[in-house]
């Protein structure tokens, strides 16, 4: 009977192993292509290149090689979230580095300054965290891995005003951000056109005076809601206002919020607690085997759970290699780009990314609410 | 007023050297000769002549050693406790304050007490034997001693078999975890277990036996023994209980024996008391106590000790199981009432057909008033309660005549529905009938929480047993008449999601049944294992299937959580989804969607909204939508 059960198990044990469906490791073929990277390392948006680089690094130590064998070695540009400087780089990475492709953790300002000459170089660039929507206009080569604001701010329009029955609303921008002010204005012209009332449209200016008074005069016209698409340091001021006055109405924030927090204003994280937000990702979602396998990795090389810029940069990574993988060429760049601007159904970290020939994503936005300095997941929206 | 002794004898040891002044200059005018312990032993008989009264402070074997003294030379004891001595002064009620103490320590006319002897060491509160965690803890120990020293215990907690002897020449073989003599009712835990009639003038040495047949049976013992309030006027189970002059203790195995705390000597044990042997002074309650006790008989209560095939069980176990077994001779009311209700008869059949009839037209009526009445009808309780039995016990009989009554119920119930079905003209499918074709988990927890309603009602004279009765049928009826709808109307389909949603139910009642009862000691003390592993084989099979089912029920109702957090922005409306409901129509997964939305939905919108939900759930989906607008 004992010999009887240790046969079977050694039998099972053998068809089971036998079974296994194990894909074949694949040949180094000693070729590199390279794939740039643009992104600011340093001044106040650090977090977003140094994060991005770790997220791809993330992504890079899961799919070191392309199908046919090929290496790919990232070369990275700091490029301080400069315009003019981002333009440069650009121009030395196609044309000194000859990159097959480009990822960029730069915001929707050194984006668009690229958008203006980048059929010139006739190279994919993948946008990671530019959320403007004119980033992918008059030109074929950049692509977005993000939502574009458009979406973000018609979005944010519509939950606050039909999911959380809100009429009356306050909207804050900083109108020397391309990303803020376009956000702001998309927020406020669909709130209005659904029924919503803006009560104030407040510019934040250098020339801007007394806060508080513009805060006061803002609560006196009982907004619920206050819209905050704007920078981390103008926020908290913000915030500490409102605070001051024992108002305590709703507010909600953009993508980025959380780990713009984090980088910035750490010391003051508890000021945005139980602030709502839209973004990519939140603390706690269910995960894809992607998403575990790129968060598994990046716990074990940098001991940390990662932010939100190096989810969309792991995610970036892995659309750019199945776009070259179904190239003849994998470093040809019209090919690449083509392949990225047909990505259909690609599965990221949380659900499902498509880019369309316009080179817009469409991906999912999360409603978060922030606690204890985590986005905690309300509602996805497709 | 009470008269003190003229002259005593104080022997101390060097703690207790101090008392000599203060007992010197007592106000009663007692002469005290001072006499080292020590000293005393030496010469006992020239320190002793002439002593009526010796007044003793030390240590408890100092206590002792004096006490055989005084068997020997008739000398009457009073006692000043340590303030350590926490024990000594609750058991023979003594003064805390020392000069009571001395007060009462030169008192004449003492009380005649009982003493024990065993293996000839004196014992004046208790000795314990064996294994029994918390209630033989030492009477000096912190919290953490007792708790240490009980987990201990439990680790080799089992029983051994053990044969006791009584002076009336009585011979009693049973198997015990362990045993405590106790002197009298004072100052220890275990004695909260027993009649109370035992003291120490009864003349006799009471013997508590601890033999449960689980753990959870004596978690239970402990329980009782915490209500401080409750005097019981029988035995817990698990405990016996041996009243005699004279006891012998012989265990199959040499054990330790723990007299008053201390290591004293082991097994076999002779414990026999020598009847007022010497006079102490005692404290006023203890003297009130005494005089009320009656002078007993030799009294030997071991009902609710392991005899027979318990015993024989016994005598094989390792350790004590966590949960407890039972002889059908233990449950005598009960196991004839389960065969009864395994039988088939008539009124069962009756009353099976006219329930599920009822439940038919009810849910055709859509009326649950009607379907309320037919499970107050149904007899489904009878036939599953012994079949967990059955099952619990390996008891093959009860198994195959409980599941053929079961059987037989389920073909007449599916037969009269269907054929009234096949008599009614108009066939709708009412909201009653959808909600049995697409249960919830919530649908399986009632099955659950019946079955151990069930169990328990059935345990329990004293509980109506038809409102668990109710329960199950909640459970089972209307299933069971939708499946029979299913016939009548020819649709495998319609009849398969039902009759799953009542397969289910039965073998989540069933094993709930059963695992109460092995809960509440039913598992029989000598386990048949061929009809048990048949069993098993049976149940495994049908679980199978329903593991299948389940687990897609389980999927299914996760996602219309998740999609109650989706929302959806179509042709730049906004789409909030309020309900979904997932139904299943053979093969096909078809959703069934509440939505909130702004501005009307075209055909187009509609389009893209399924593309958009295929693509991210599943292809596969068929979707349904109901819309509600904002205004």
């Amino acid at each position: 009977m004992k010999n009887l059960i240790q046969n079977s198990i050694l039998f099972l044990l053998i068809v089971g192993l036998g079974g296994c469906d194990q894909k074949p490791a694949i040949e180094p073929s000693g070729k590199t292509i390279k794939v740039g990277i643009i992104a600011p390392f340093s001044g106040s948006d650090h977090a977003k290149g140094k994060e991005g680089l770790k997220g791809m690094q993330t992504a890079m130590h899961l799919q070191p090689y392309l199908q046919n064998g090929d290496r790919i070695e990232l070369v990275a540009e700091n490029d301080e979230d400069d315009p003019a400087l981002t333009v440069k780089l650009l121009k030395k990475l196609v044309e000194k580095e000859k990159v097959s492709a480009i990822m960029t953790f730069s915001s929707s300002g050194p984006v668009l300054a690229m958008a203006k000459v980048a059929d010139e170089y006739k190279t994919p660039i993948f946008a990671a965290l530019a959320t403007h929507p004119d980033t992918t206009k008059h030109n074929g080569f950049i692509s977005q891995l993000c939502f574009d604001d458009d979406f973000q701010g018609t979005v944010a329009a519509l939950f606050v005003r039909d999911d959380l029955l809100i009429d009356k609303v306050a909207v804050f921008s900083n109108p020397d951000s391309f990303y803020s002010s376009h956000l702001a204005a998309k927020f406020a012209g669909k709130f209005k056109s659904i029924g919503g009332e803006i009560t104030d449209t407040i510019s934040l200016t250098e020339e801007t005076g007394d806060l508080s008074k513009v805060i006061k005069s803002v609560h006196d016209n009982a907004p619920e809601l206050l819209y905050l698409p704007i920078s981390a340091k103008d926020l908290i001021r913000i915030i500490s206002e409102v605070r001051k006055l024992g108002w305590k109405p709703k507010m909600m924030g953009s993508d980025g919020l959380i780990s713009t927090m984090l980088a910035q204003g750490k010391e003051e994280i508890d000021l945005v607690d139980g602030m709502l937000a839209t973004d990519f990702f939140a603390h706690g979602m269910p995960l894809t085997p992607f998403g575990k396998r790129v968060a598994d990795t990046y716990r074990e090389k940098y001991k940390g759970t990662g932010t939100i810029y190096a989810a969309l940069a792991a995610e970036g990574y892995s659309i750019l290699l199945n776009a070259m993988n179904r190239c003849s060429d994998p470093a040809d760049r019209e090919c690449i780009n083509r392949q990225i601007r047909s990505t259909i159904n690609f599965t990221g970290l949380v659900g499902n990314i498509t880019i369309g020939p316009n080179g817009k994503a469409q991906r999912p936005l999360c409603i978060n609410s922030i606690h204890d300095g985590r986005s905690q997941f309300i509602f996805k929206v497709h | 007023m009470t008269e003190s002794v003229s002259s005593a004898l104080f022997v101390y040891t060097d703690d207790t050297k101090h008392l000599i002044k203060p007992l010197q200059n007592n106000s009663s005018g007692t002469r005290i000769t001072p006499v080292a312990f020590d000293a005393l032993m030496q010469k006992p008989q020239a320190q002793l002549e002439g002593v009526d009264h010796v007044v003793v402070a030390g240590p408890l074997d100092v206590i002792k050693a004096v006490l055989r003294l005084a068997i020997k030379y008739q000398f009457s004891i009073g006692i000043i406790p340590t303030k350590k001595q926490k024990h000594l002064i609750k058991f023979y009620d003594l003064p805390k304050n020392p000069s009571a103490a001395v007060e009462l320590a030169l008192r004449q006319n003492g009380q005649a007490i009982d003493l024990i002897l065993c293996n000839e060491e004196i014992m004046l509160f208790k000795a314990a034997i064996g294994h029994i965690p918390f209630l033989d803890t030492p009477a000096q120990a912190g919290w953490i001693q007792v708790l240490l020293n009980a987990l201990r215990k439990f680790v080799g907690f089992r029983l051994y078999t053990f044969k006791f002897s009584t002076a009336g020449k009585k011979e009693i073989d049973t198997a015990a975890s362990g045993c405590m003599i106790l002197q009298h009712s004072r100052g220890s835990f275990a004695s909260r277990l027993i009649s109370h009639d035992h003291s120490f003038t009864d003349g006799m040495v009471s013997l508590l036996i601890s033999a449960p047949i689980s753990i959870i049976e004596y978690l239970k013992l402990l329980g009782q023994a915490l209500r401080f309030s409750k005097k019981y006027k029988k035995l817990p189970n698990s405990i016996g209980y041996i009243k005699s002059p004279q006891i012998d203790i012989e265990p199959e195995t040499r054990l330790d024996v723990i007299i008053d705390d201390q290591h004293a000597t082991h097994t076999p044990l002779h414990c026999e008391v020598i009847a007022k042997a010497v006079h102490v002074n005692v404290g006023k309650n203890l003297q009130v106590e005494s005089s009320s006790a009656n002078a007993s008989k030799e009294k030997i209560d071991i009902n609710n000790l392991p005899r027979e095939k318990e015993l024989l069980k016994a005598r094989n176990q390792k350790r004590i199981p966590f949960f407890s077994y039972a002889s059908e001779e233990r449950f005598h009311d009960l196991f004839p009432a389960l065969r009864k209700d395994a039988r088939l008869n008539n009124i069962y059949l009756v009353l099976m057909v006219l329930s599920t009839m009822l439940a038919t037209v009810g849910l055709y009526l859509n009326s649950a008033s009607v379907i309320i009445g037919a499970m107050l009808l149904a007899p489904l309780m009878a036939p599953i309660v012994s079949l967990s039995m059955g099952i619990l016990r390996g008891n093959l009989k009860l198994f195959k005549n409980s599941i053929g009554k079961i059987v037989l119920g389920i073909l007449i119930a599916l037969l009269s529905s269907a054929l009234i079905t096949r008599l009614f003209p108009y066939k709708p499918i009412t909201d009653e009938m959808l909600a049995r074709i697409n249960p919830t988990l919530l649908d399986l927890a009632v099955a659950i929480i019946s079955g151990i309603a069930a169990a328990y009602s059935k345990s329990f004279k004293e509980i109506i047993q038809s409102l668990a009765g109710v329960a199950i049928a909640v459970a089972l009826v209307p299933p069971l008449a939708v499946a029979g709808i299913g016939i009548g109307r020819m649709d495998f389909n319609f009849f398969y999601q039902a009759f799953l949603l009542f397969s289910t139910n039965l073998v989540g009642i069933i094993i709930s049944a059963t695992f109460t009862f092995r809960i509440l000691g039913y598992a029989a003390a000598v386990r048949r294992k061929a009809s048990l592993v048949v069993v098993f084989i049976f149940l495994a099979l049908i679980s199978i299937p329903l593991y299948l089912s389940f687990s897609r029920i389980v999927e299914d109702r996760v996602f219309e959580q998740s999609l109650r957090q989706e929302r959806f922005l179509v042709n730049e409306k906004y789409l909030i989804i309020i309900k979904a409901s997932i139904f299943w129509r053979g093969d096909k997964r078809i959703i069934l969607m509440d939505i909130l939305a702004r501005e009307p939905m075209t055909r187009e919108d509609l389009n893209t909204f399924k593309k958009k939900i295929q693509a991210n759930f599943s292809k596969k989906l068929i979707i349904r939508l109901k819309t509600f607008y904002i205004p």
